[in-house]
């Protein structure tokens, strides 16, 4: 554009950059999935790739139905009824969010393995003497991850269907009414089809976190691309094998985005303003208010009461045996990458999306999208793709150096800090991006003018009008990076340099090692950290809210 | 067909209905007029069955004089928003009342929608429409079960001013058609006063008037029904001796009216203005207001009191003019704002 204010300046510049930047883990795998030849994709195919299908195909189906299931009846409950204790519950159900898959796994394990307290406890029951006289659901298996990561992501379709439910207009349901249709047949005629495009989304993002959930599946033996990357990798040093993986699996997440956007799209129509917003609760006769709440508890309690309780028992049993000097090297590790990584996080996505703002251009505003699909990556998939140009930088670095100088330099960054940094930023950039934009968009283009008119340039701009104004959203997005960093596990995994670990990897170092009662404080100590984002949710959720 | 006993409706201490009496005949349209948060809208919604009442009972005669509890094929409502349902296509929307075969349905859309007009719309989606053509689609939906009895809360106060006044002409015809009894619920006297032959008004949750609208505007009840139907001068009264004093002068009233009177109320359009010498004036023009037709004429009269007279468009006032009011037409109000009965006019 011609007429555009801005020339292709430095703003432009440095989104794009920063942009191709992040973007750069995509391209080496693209490349490097292309080095290995044919052999290796027939290779994969032949032998690994269907069980990863199957065990895939199995996972979806599992979680996708186990999330429907108790995220839409508990939204609706929250939503449209009225039982003692709603209340409580409506911010309750958001707690197992906190827990990551493979936390919660490990104390499932401790809990109903063969020598765990519930199996012991029944064998002095009934007299059984061993495994052979009696059957017990096995919880390293399909069935269990499928379990584990039903109970903590379906939070993410209960957040969703309960907003749907609550801003569609009171009066459709009460048209529905008038129209003399019964309760039961106005939710699922009117409500439910109302609410599909919210419900997809959040089952969309459970799958996508199912898609990349490594801790659980490596714990239960569950043989998926993820797990599968990994062990490609670390067990085969096989880089255009894992790559390959890293892309089949890339196409089953994107097909998920996809249904992600389109359902956010559709979603436009089925929330239209309304004069009156408020329900009329349904009222619940005792006994039915009585299973509501029952209802409603049983997913907190099991996919966050007792097992935040176990971890807390074993905690306070086992503190005193465990090397606390360890415990607070792990934690300072953690803490130090996490809060690295959102400062320089938030600091990346406010320059992108002031500069996406900026700027007029189609290519800058893709270049920036492209950056928050990194979000999307599952922990393996980026590791790999930053693994791979960072160790190609260092060889041909030394070998040059070789040549030229007669020095070598060895690694310079491969199993540094840095590249840890690197991968979280990839990673989560997206988040701190999202967050920034969002905040920017409440900004209005107007103040923009009015600050320039008033003799400011865009930095000073950005100072005085843009940073006070999105505090908020800052604050948020650091948290946010913060969290999700201090809880990965795969990523840091491969790319921790040696004899390093931070909170999450020993937890995971210790659980492998089947002492997961050691592990428990490390455990705790993730999860309570969780919890700050679920109570940044409980806040919104609040305003989401209408008072009645 | 439908009678309404001792209807009442609170909330924890609000009574937003209350004691509400009401009658309406097979074919009827009735509107419920009344400011916003009158509780009109509660009372609407108490016939239809959205609402529990508190105490009273609503009685459908057909239903052998029972109460209805909920609601029901035989009362269909209209809502501001139009309330269609967003996923449905405009068929969808019409048959998803009807009941019976999948022909039965699609005869019933088809006759309705060539009731409204809109056939060509069927296959359309809610918001690929108008907001005319998704009122007539409400009302069409409304009527597809056959109901006896359509209740509409403020229908047309989503449209424009112009759309407003033609759809109010054409659904008034449809529901003739139809052969429904109504009930319109509005804050707007003119459309109340258009679309039905009897107006109920209601004024903090109470019945305050019925009547045709000339009869409201006419005879007011109360203080407050003269200045919510038209424009109304309120003025001081004050008995003496043998008549009422009034800033105007002194009125021949009966005594047993004029002991009991305080306040006059007089239509703008009742007041005379003539100009007088600066002896005989009561009042000075303090403002004109020229609007084509008629012409608002301030005056504040000697006994400090301001009050607003329609005059002739042909009769220029200037500000500061000596005038002399009298009136010829004015009800007497007692102190709790009721109506003195048996004395109308002079």
């Amino acid at each position: 554009m011609k007429s555009s204010v801005h020339s292709f300046g430095s703003w432009n510049l440095l989104t794009l950059s920063l942009a191709l930047l992040f973007a750069l883990p995509f391209f080496s795998l693209i490349v490097t999935a292309g080095s290995g030849g044919e052999n290796v994709w027939g290779h994969l195919l032949s032998t690994v790739m269907p069980g990863y299908l199957k065990n895939t195909f199995w996972l979806m189906l599992g979680v996708g139905s186990g999330t429907l299931l108790i995220g839409v009846s508990t939204g609706w409950l929250i939503s449209m009824t009225e039982f003692p204790g709603r209340r409580m519950m409506e911010w309750a159900l958001l707690l197992p969010l906190a827990f990551p898959g493979y936390i919660i796994a490990m104390v499932y394990v401790e809990l109903l393995e063969f020598s765990g307290p519930v199996q012991e406890q029944l064998r002095l029951w009934f007299g059984w003497q061993n495994y052979m006289d009696y059957w017990f659901p096995p919880i390293a298996s399909l069935g269990g991850a499928i379990t584990m990561l039903s109970l903590v992501l379906f939070p993410y379709v209960y957040l969703l269907a309960r907003t749907a439910f609550l801003q569609q207009s009171a009066t459709l349901m009460e048209a529905s009414r008038m129209l003399d249709k019964s309760a039961v047949n106005s939710f699922f005629m009117i409500a439910l089809p109302l609410a599909r495009p919210a419900i997809v989304v959040g089952v969309s993002l459970a799958m996508m976190e199912t898609l990349a959930d490594f801790g659980t599946m490596q714990l239960f033996a569950v043989q998926t691309f993820t797990t599968g990357i990994y062990n490609t990798w670390f067990g085969a040093y096989n880089a255009p094998g894992a790559a390959q993986l890293s892309l089949s699996l890339l196409t089953f997440i994107s097909f998920f985005i996809f249904l992600e956007r389109y359902s956010r799209k559709q979603q436009r129509f089925n929330t239209q303003s309304s004069i009156k917003n408020v329900h009329t609760r349904y009222h619940l006769s005792r006994v039915r208010a009585v299973l509501a709440l029952l209802f409603c508890i049983f997913p907190v309690l099991f996919g966050f009461a007792l097992p935040a309780g176990l971890l807390i028992q074993w905690a306070t049993e086992s503190w005193r045996g465990v090397m606390l000097d360890r415990f607070f090297s792990d934690a300072g590790n953690s803490i130090l990458l996490a809060g690295v990584t959102a400062l320089l996080g938030v600091f990346i996505g406010l320059l992108m999306a002031f500069g996406s703002r900026l700027s007029k251009r189609r290519r800058v505003h893709w270049a920036a999208r492209l950056v928050s699909l990194g979000y999307t990556f599952p922990g393996p998939v980026v590791a790999l793709g930053v693994l791979l140009p960072f160790a190609w930088f260092d060889r041909t670095m030394d070998a040059w150096m070789q040549e030229t100088f007669g020095i070598t330099t060895g690694y310079l960054l491969s199993g540094t800090l840095f590249i840890l940094v690197f991968a979280y930023l990839v990673r989560f950039l997206a988040l701190a991006y999202g967050t920034a934009e969002s905040g920017l968009e409440r900004i209005t283009s107007n103040m923009e003018d009015v600050s320039r008119s008033l003799g400011k340039n865009t930095w000073q701009t950005l100072k005085q009008v843009h940073l006070p104004l999105l505090r908020g959203s800052v604050l948020a997005a650091g948290m946010l990076v913060f969290v999700d960093v201090m809880k990965e596990l795969p990523a840091t995994l491969m790319l921790q340099p040696f004899n390093f670990s931070t909170l999450a990897t020993r937890a995971y170092g210790y659980a492998t090692e089947e002492l997961l009662k050691e592990a428990s404080l490390w455990c705790l100590t993730i999860v309570v950290v969780g919890l700050f984002p679920v109570i940044f949710l409980n806040r919104q959720l609040r305003q989401t809210a209408p008072q009645n | 067909m439908i009678e309404c006993r001792n209807l009442t409706k609170s909330y924890g201490e609000l009574e937003a209905v209350s004691d509400f009496n009401l009658h309406l005949e097979e074919h009827e349209f009735l509107s419920i007029l009344g400011p916003s948060g009158c509780g009109k809208s509660t009372l609407l919604r108490l016939i239809a069955g959205l609402e529990v009442p508190s105490k009273g009972l609503v009685l459908l005669e057909e239903v052998n004089g029972k109460n209805v509890s909920g609601p029901g094929p035989d009362r269909a409502f209209v809502f501001q928003d139009f309330a269609l349902f967003p996923h449905l296509s405009i068929e969808k929307n019409i048959a998803y009342g009807v009941n019976g075969s999948r022909s039965e349905k699609q005869k019933r859309v088809e006759e309705l929608l060539k009731l409204v007009s809109l056939q060509h719309l069927a296959s359309k989606m809610p918001h690929q429409i108008s907001g005319g053509e998704q009122q007539r689609i409400a009302v069409a939906r409304a009527l597809a079960p056959r109901p006896r009895l359509i209740l509409m809360d403020e229908p047309f106060s989503n449209l424009d001013y112009k759309l407003r006044l033609q759809l109010r002409r054409e659904i008034r015809v449809i529901l003739k058609h139809e052969g429904v009894a109504t009930i319109l619920v509005t804050h707007d006297q003119v459309e109340a006063i258009t679309f039905s032959e009897r107006v109920l008004l209601m004024h903090k949750g109470k019945l305050v008037q019925a009547g045709t609208p000339e009869e409201i505007y006419q005879q007011p009840q109360t203080l407050w029904a003269s200045s919510f139907v038209g424009e109304a001068n309120h003025l001081s009264a004050e008995w003496e001796e043998t008549s009422l004093k009034s800033p105007f002068g002194f009125l021949d009233v009966p005594a047993e009216i004029g002991k009991e009177t305080r306040i006059l109320m007089v239509r703008p359009e009742d007041f005379i203005l003539v100009s007088a010498p600066d002896g005989e004036a009561n009042g000075i023009v303090k403002t004109v207001e020229f609007s084509g037709a008629a012409q608002t004429v301030g005056v504040e009269l000697k006994s400090g009191e301001k009050i607003q007279v329609s005059g002739s468009p042909h009769l220029l006032w200037n500000l500061e003019d000596p005038v002399k009011i009298t009136a010829e037409r004015y009800l007497c109000f007692n102190s709790f704002g009721d109506r003195l009965d048996g004395f109308i006019a002079k």
